[in-house]
């Protein structure tokens, strides 16, 4: 009965390795492990044994039974995943494929622009403000130290709406404003449209945008605007860009300069962007001018403050190498869609 | 400004490159836009000698000359010109030479006869009549011998010299001239400045005995300078002179006025001559206009004075708009022999107040208008009449006229020295501030900390501390200035409220594939008939400018659908399939009419889009999400604008203030806009939108019971808007009513016509239990109920 237990065994066994689906395993367990199968029958058999013989058989067909059990179950867990991997080769993807996008749309390179200004400038603590856009002749020039029928006003070709009114030249029309609202120490940035009366070619526009600064406390010097004006430029164009003041006029700075940094491009050794000079000229400042000061109702005794004026249009279409500002107006999506972030 | 290089340097000695003169006066703020270099202007062109000169063989007009050019053998130049002579001194342009139009001149054969160069008139030198002697003939130039035959013709032509165009700020008038920006490069260079000394005789006389001179408002002209001349020699200025003019941009005319104006580059004065013969009554009045008083100006135009304009009167009437123009009558003429010569200081606001109500605008006027000094009035006057003297041009006259009500003395200022290196944030030696002061004419001395500074009648400009701290610092040089860190309380800045809700606007659209653009605030005053608005409509009640640059950008916008419009309509005939675009930004909306006051300037969105995935449902969606995000549920209805379709447009409204308007743009009007296709607008009120109220988001506690569903299909006029359904179910479902969902509409074959089949999906629940059939059936019976007697059945 031993030979028979184990031919039983090897024939099963042999058998069980060359199965391959569910179904035939099913079958083997029935066949072999089942109420009528031949393991079972071979327990059945045993009252035929001696009664020394009986313990003995019944341990080697129980032992063969866990091991066809076993088997069995090792068979099934291969198998399995073995069709799983069968399933998994053939769900195999190209994933060169293009993607499923969400796509989205994006801000006007001016506000791209404007957006990573407004966060350097805030994170120096200026306060961003606004203004009118159609001011009083008061606010934009008179309070700028620009009374009537001033030859500064030449610097500036001005679009009337009536006698009093026009559309402002300038965001420093918002210093006045903010002096008249606001108690220094004052710190603040006014980004917005200004309006000048220039015929549109590839560098001018009517319309365009400037971001105007001011900072008035105790004891604020030339040294602190650089010091603003080099971490804002750092900042945009890199760590290594340095700065330079070159003295200028304006009428509501004094000390006044116009300010350039090191040619991005050429780090200052000259090239076609910067046109050889290794500068860019990229804003005017300078000290507010005490009548400035005193018609805000500040004290010029006891406060200074620096002022700048920042083009946004030139900044942007310097950044991303625009070579007509026409293009920033015109709106063409495909223009647009290359600064989608 | 272009000022020469050579002129300057009769002033200051320049000796180093004019690129490093330029960097320097740069650094002391003086721009420099423009340096040419005149003597690229012509290359290898000679003062020639016609040696000899026979007929060509072939040609009847041809002429081969034999010129020297003081090079070996004379060279062989066949010519077209009919007044060469043997003996002629002319401009020969050799073989590879290039003349002022950039022509280059090459050798080569005239019908078979080699010609090496070329003959050249005074047009192809680039000279126009009276820059030079015979340069305005027809033919060649024939010239004297003043030089010799082989002379380049730019030593010639005194084009070995660069032009500088300075870029003079608005607070240097006293910039404007020669003298002035060689008194700033003497300071910028460290050398001295070589102020001019006029010198001249006097033929003796007494002006006096000539004219009378009275001044009435001395407020509009604080000096007025009187000198006469008598024979004059009116004739054709030296050719220094010329050159000095022409490089300056102005055209040589004849001695006199080309020293007037030699004189107005030089000092920034202009000078005005009279015939004095033309002087009515031998008497000169400056007086105002009277009102209504007229004048025919020099260049043939008639004006209407008012009592506030400045005029140089004689006995009898206006002859001169002081500083501006002068008459017709009073102007030196080819007969003139005897000149009354005028130099004077007029306010400059007056003349600019002048020049625009009269719409002129002169060179003199131009530097009037920016502020003369008193002081150099004496220079300008005795500058000319040193040249008139030197040039021989006529007789000087002894006697001054000098009328004013006492001359400027230099202003004192008294400065706490250190206040100027407080302002600049460096500690710049006290005793190099005195050195540069002083250096700028600035007389100023140094006592126990405190500066005296007496500052000259021609910097009217200085006025205080800040001013001085800018002269210092400009000659110093801005490299000394260093970066500080900012200082101050730590804080991060604020933004406004509205800008902070604006941004977050531009991220839900971009979100939603939009783009945002950037259009013109001022727009074409037809551009709003587009919209085909009633004739009252208030977006008719535009501001517009009172100088725009034209029609197309005359009117600020009061809506922002034209630009919009036009965007789209850019785009859609640039080929591009689709786009979705908005902007963010004002429109102008006047109180009143004519504007007395600054208009309303409210923030405004407008989105607009095309193509084929586009309708009005996508349109709705996107103002639905924008209307989500601000926690807004506003009520939708048909809207009525006739820029839109009629059909297919709605305005949304909360608490009865219109938050938007959109829909389907009319194809009328798209049609204007070359858009033969669907195209979408909306217009939404930031300001009314940002004024609603944000509730505070709080959490509420996830259900604990499960929802109980019920969908409703019914049957209603295909009228209806589904709007009226749901609100009917809402408030017939009560506080169980969770939502109400449409998910089919349909019209067609099986339902009746004239109807339509909507079907809802309802979900009730209530916080504490699940609900039973027993309660939810009642309140589909009140719902039922409702909704029939609004028209809507039950369909079965």
């Amino acid at each position: 009965m031993k030979e028979q237990l184990e031919a039983l065994r090897n024939e099963a066994l042999a058998e069980l390795a060359v199965l391959s689906d569910a179904k035939q395993l099913e079958d083997f367990r029935v066949r072999y492990l089942g109420k009528k199968g031949s393991v079972t029958a071979l327990l059945r058999g045993m009252g035929a044994l001696s009664a020394e013989e009986r313990p003995v058989m019944g341990q080697l067909v129980n032992q063969l039974r866990q091991e066809l059990e076993s088997a069995l179950s090792e068979k099934n867990t291969a198998l399995q995943q073995a069709q799983q991997e069968a399933q998994l080769a053939a769900e195999k993807l190209d994933v060169t494929m293009p993607g499923k996008k969400i796509k989205s749309g994006g801000l006007h390179p001016l506000n791209v622009v404007l957006d990573d200004l407004i966060d350097i400038f805030q994170s120096m603590g200026f306060d961003v403000v606004d203004g009118p856009e159609v001011e009083t002749d008061y606010y934009n020039f008179q309070a700028l130290n620009v009374p009537e029928d001033h030859p500064a006003r030449d610097m500036q070709d001005t679009f009337y709406l009536a006698d009093n009114l026009l559309l402002r030249t300038q965001t420093s029309a918002a210093q006045a404003r903010t002096m008249e609202e606001r108690k220094p120490p004052i710190r603040i940035i006014c980004p917005g449209r200004v309006y000048r009366a220039d015929e549109v070619d590839a560098t001018h526009s009517p319309v365009f945008h400037q971001i105007e600064g001011l900072v008035i406390d105790k004891g604020i010097t030339m040294c602190d605007l650089k010091g603003v004006l080099e971490q804002f430029a750092q900042e945009i164009y890199g760590k290594e860009t340095k700065v330079r003041f070159r003295p200028s006029f304006f009428p509501f700075t004094e000390p006044s300069v116009e300010v350039d940094v090191s040619c991005s491009e050429c780090g200052g050794t000259g090239c076609r962007v910067c046109k050889g000079a290794g500068w860019i000229e990229i804003l005017g400042a300078g000290m507010v001018h005490p009548s400035v000061l005193r018609m805000g109702g500040i004290d010029p005794e006891e406060y200074t403050g620096f002022a700048f004026g920042i083009g946004l249009d030139r900044l942007t279409t310097t950044r991303y190498k625009i070579s007509d500002i026409r293009l920033l107006f015109e709106n063409d999506q495909r223009f647009l869609e290359q600064f989608d972030r | 400004m272009y000022i020469s290089l050579s002129w300057l340097k009769k002033y200051v000695d320049i000796d180093i490159p004019v690129q490093e003169l330029c960097d320097r006066m740069v650094r002391s703020g003086f721009e420099v836009e423009d340096i040419q270099d005149l003597s690229e202007t012509m290359k290898n062109v000679v003062v020639g000698k016609v040696v000899s000169m026979e007929k060509h063989p072939d040609s009847d007009h041809l002429w081969i000359c034999q010129v020297d050019v003081a090079a070996g053998e004379p060279v062989q130049i066949v010519t077209g010109a009919q007044n060469v002579f043997e003996g002629a001194y002319v401009p020969a342009a050799l073989h590879n030479s290039y003349l002022p139009d950039g022509t280059h001149i090459t050798k080569g054969k005239l019908r078979g006869v080699p010609s090496n160069g070329m003959l050249c008139s005074g047009e192809e030198l680039g000279l126009k009549a009276g820059d030079f002697p015979g340069c305005d003939v027809y033919g060649i130039m024939i010239m004297d011998d003043t030089y010799p035959a082989g002379t380049d013709m730019r030593e010639v032509l005194q084009l070995n010299d660069y032009l500088i165009d300075f870029k003079i700020t608005a607070n240097r008038p006293d910039c404007n001239c020669v003298l002035g920006v060689a008194r700033e490069a003497a300071v910028a260079l460290g050398k001295p400045f070589i102020a001019p000394v006029p010198a001249y005789t006097e033929v003796g006389g007494d002006v006096h005995e000539h004219i009378a001179v009275r001044v009435d408002d001395y407020d509009l002209c604080p000096r007025y300078m009187g000198r006469v001349v008598k024979n004059l020699r009116i004739k054709e200025s030296p050719d220094w002179l010329k050159q000095c003019l022409r490089a300056a941009g102005m055209r040589p005319i004849n001695n006199i006025v080309d020293i007037t104006n030699f004189v107005m580059l030089e000092t920034g004065h202009p000078m005005h001559a009279f015939d004095l013969r033309d002087i009515r009554g031998a008497q000169i009045i400056v007086r105002r206009a009277t009102e209504g008083e007229p004048i025919t100006t020099l260049d043939g135009k008639d004006h209407t004075l008012t009592s506030d304009m400045l005029v140089i009167a004689d006995a009898e009437g206006p002859s001169c708009l002081a500083g501006i123009m002068g008459s017709l009558n009073s102007e030196i003429k080819v007969d003139t022999t005897d000149l009354f010569l005028e130099s004077a200081k007029f306010r400059r606001d007056s003349i600019r107040r002048t020049c625009r109500a009269l719409g002129m605008r002169t060179e003199a006027s131009s530097r009037y208008e920016r502020g003369l000094d008193t002081i150099g009035v004496e220079l300008a006057m005795e500058r000319a009449l040193q040249l008139i003297h030197d040039l021989d041009a006529g007789d000087i006259i002894s006697g001054v006229i000098d009328c004013n009500e006492g001359l400027p003395v230099p202003r004192k200022l008294e400065v706490p020295v250190q206040k100027i290196n407080d302002l600049l944030g460096i500690q710049v030696p006290y005793d190099t501030i005195v050195a540069i002061l002083n250096n700028l004419c600035i007389e100023t001395t140094l006592t126990d900390g405190l500066l005296t500074c007496h500052i000259p009648p021609h910097r009217d400009d200085v006025e205080g501390c800040a001013d001085l701290a800018e002269e210092v610092m400009r000659v110093y040089g801005c490299e000394h200035i260093v970066s500080t860190p900012i200082r101050g309380d730590i804080v991060r800045g604020r933004k406004l409220p509205e800008r902070i809700l604006t941004d977050k606007v531009k991220r839900i659209l971009i979100s939603r594939q939009m783009r945002e653009i950037a259009t013109y605030s001022f727009i074409s005053s037809k551009a709003i008939d587009t919209l085909l608005l009633e004739q009252d409509d208030p977006r008719r009640q535009a501001v517009t400018l009172l100088n725009p640059l034209g029609e197309e950008y005359s009117t600020m916008r009061t809506q922002l659908l034209t630009s919009m419009l036009t965007v789209l309509s850019t785009n859609y005939n640039r080929k591009i399939q689709a786009g979705r675009f908005f902007e963010a930004s004002k429109r102008f909306m006047p109180k009143a009419l004519p504007l007395t006051e600054q208009p309303l300037e409210i923030p405004t969105l407008c989105i607009g889009m095309y193509g084929a995935d586009e309708d009005f449902f996508t349109l709705k969606g996107i103002v639905e999400s924008l209307m989500d995000s601000f926690s807004v549920q506003p009520d939708y209805a048909s809207a009525k604008e006739p820029y839109l379709h009629p059909g297919r447009q709605a305005v949304a409204t909360y608490n009865g203030a219109v938050i938007a308007t959109f829909g389907e743009v009319h194809p009328v009007v798209a049609e204007t806009y070359d858009m033969p296709v669907r195209v979408y607008v909306a217009e939404i009120d930031l300001q009314a939108l940002f004024a609603i109220e944000q509730p505070q988001i709080l959490y509420k506690a996830l259900p604990r019971f499960p929802a109980v569903e019920r969908d409703l299909a019914l049957l209603c006029d295909e009228d209806m808007p589904v709007a009226s359904i749901e609100k009917i179910i809402c408030r017939a479902g009560g506080k169980m009513l969770e939502s109400v969902e449409l998910f089919d509409v349909y019209q067609g074959a099986q339902i009746e016509a004239g109807k339509k089949s909507v079907a809802y999906s309802l979900k009730f629940r209530v916080p504490d239990r699940t609900l039973s059939d027993e309660d939810i059936d009642p309140v589909l019976t009140k719902i039922f109920k409702n909704l029939k007697e609004n028209g809507c059945i039950l369909r079965t």
